[in-house]
């Protein structure tokens, strides 16, 4: 490096190299330390406390738009949503009514094949902070943290779908890796058939994509992807997403499948966090 | 100068919708340059290493990345600061840009080595848009400064 010569505060300049190597090292130390040794969690934990009420001041003015919006609301829309709800509530109590007995039914079935992925038996519901995380990777903040028992790796999902897991937690807040990300795998299975495979994000929030299923493969568009319960992260059988389109090549050995995620993943505010028993 | 900060720090994690993002400028870097240049002395590079701490406690993967990277340049940039000072705005913008992309190109690398690669080309959008909206954000500051 150069050596720094300059006319104004001189007399510090000789501490500009000095001071630039001294936290190039600390900076270099921290980055080791959380790489390799995943010491640095406590930190990161007390760090993110102390940004949270900048996340927070952040998202206030959302929050108070939505509830102003709200509050002024007409009857005829409130009456309007009132329906919808009544009606959707019914559709749901209908679905219901076979539920008991199926999860009985798939518990028994279960223990017949000695399967170890369980039923989800605990859940809470978070929301999804209005903060941008990275532009590049598809990450949410998440008023749900460690004070609510929420773990790494715990399963995320919405009201549409698999949405994604915990990737990071802090006291208050955790942070959710969305199915869409880049570097996000999920072990998945057709539904019509039970054809495993894995599907990839592809860091577009509407677009997942299939790599690794072969051109003589049994899908086609249309079949509906759930989680297959291998990998021990995602509970067995819910959705994933829909293949919307099959290219294939027969000069390439695997086809192209593009998959469209079944949660809404840049929509969704209300997700939930489950807990799973194992089966055994 | 911590005010600016914290206020740069806010628009980074300001929500934007998705397609734009992408052309989000790093503002914290902006303004940590903007004062390398101008008063290396008030925060120099302890301001840098806190904001760089920032950014990586807000979204960084390996904790100390973005602290490293933005260490490094705001060094360059104290070092030549007395330079860019008297550079025309075109001038300025054009070094700004040669500091933002080492400073992406520092964080390309270590996303990298630390196997989380992001190799999407728009990432390489952010040193164009922080040299165009330089000369906004300086002649904010230099108006806020004057006061």
């Amino acid at each position: 490096m150069v050596a720094f010569r300059s006319a104004d505060n001189s007399g510090r300049q000789s501490g500009l190299l000095l001071r630039c190597v001294l936290y190039c090292l600390l900076a270099i130390g921290l980055m080791i330390l959380d790489k390799r040794y995943d010491q640095l969690s406590s930190i990161r934990r007390g760090l993110s406390v102390v940004v949270y009420p900048l996340q927070v001041a952040i998202t206030s003015p959302f929050e108070a738009w939505d509830w102003l919006r709200d509050s002024f609301r007409t009857r005829d829309a409130l009456r309007a949503d009132r329906a919808r709800l009544e009606q959707e509530l019914r559709i749901a109590r209908f679905r219901l009514q076979r539920f008991d007995a199926l999860e009985t039914e798939v518990r028994q079935l279960q223990a017949l094949r000695e399967n170890t992925t369980g039923v989800a038996h605990k859940f809470i519901v978070g929301d999804v902070m209005n903060v941008d995380l990275d532009a590049f990777r598809a990450r949410v903040l998440v008023d749900k943290g460690a004070r609510d028992g929420v773990f790494v790796g715990q399963a995320v999902l919405d009201e549409g779908g698999v949405f994604g897991q915990v990737s990071r937690i802090s006291e208050l807040t955790c942070e959710v890796i969305l199915i869409s990300d880049a570097t996000h795998a999920i072990p998945a299975q057709v539904n019509r058939n039970g054809l495993r495979t894995v599907v990839l994000g592809s860091g577009d929030p509407n677009h997942l994509k299939l790599p690794y299923v072969s051109t003589a493969a049994d899908i086609v568009k249309g079949d509906l992807l759930v989680t297959s319960g291998l990998g021990g992260v995602f509970p067995a059988g819910y959705p994933v997403g829909t293949v919307i389109d099959v290219r294939r090549d027969p000069a390439a050995s695997l086809a192209e499948v593009d998959v469209q995620p079944a949660a809404a993943l840049d929509r969704s505010r209300l997700l939930l966090f489950i807990w799973v028993d194992a089966a055994k | 100068m911590t005010i600016s900060a914290l206020v740069a720090l806010m628009l980074a994690i300001m929500p934007l919708p998705y397609p734009l993002d992408v052309l989000r400028p790093d503002f914290l870097v902006l303004v940590v340059f903007y004062w390398s240049i101008l008063a290396p002395r008030t925060g120099g590079l302890s301001l840098a290493f806190v904001a760089g701490l920032a950014l990586d406690v807000l979204h960084g993967i390996v904790l100390g990345q973005h602290a490293f990277a933005l260490t490094l340049m705001a060094a360059w940039a104290t070092q030549v600061r007395l330079r860019v000072r008297v550079f025309s705005m075109l001038q300025q913008s054009l070094t700004i840009f040669a500091f933002l992309a080492g400073y992406q190109f520092i964080l390309f690398w270590i996303d990298g080595a630390t196997g989380n690669p992001v190799t999407f080309l728009s990432r390489w959008f952010a040193p164009v848009i922080g040299a165009l909206v330089w000369p906004a954000i300086a002649g904010v500051l230099n108006r806020l400064n004057d006061r």
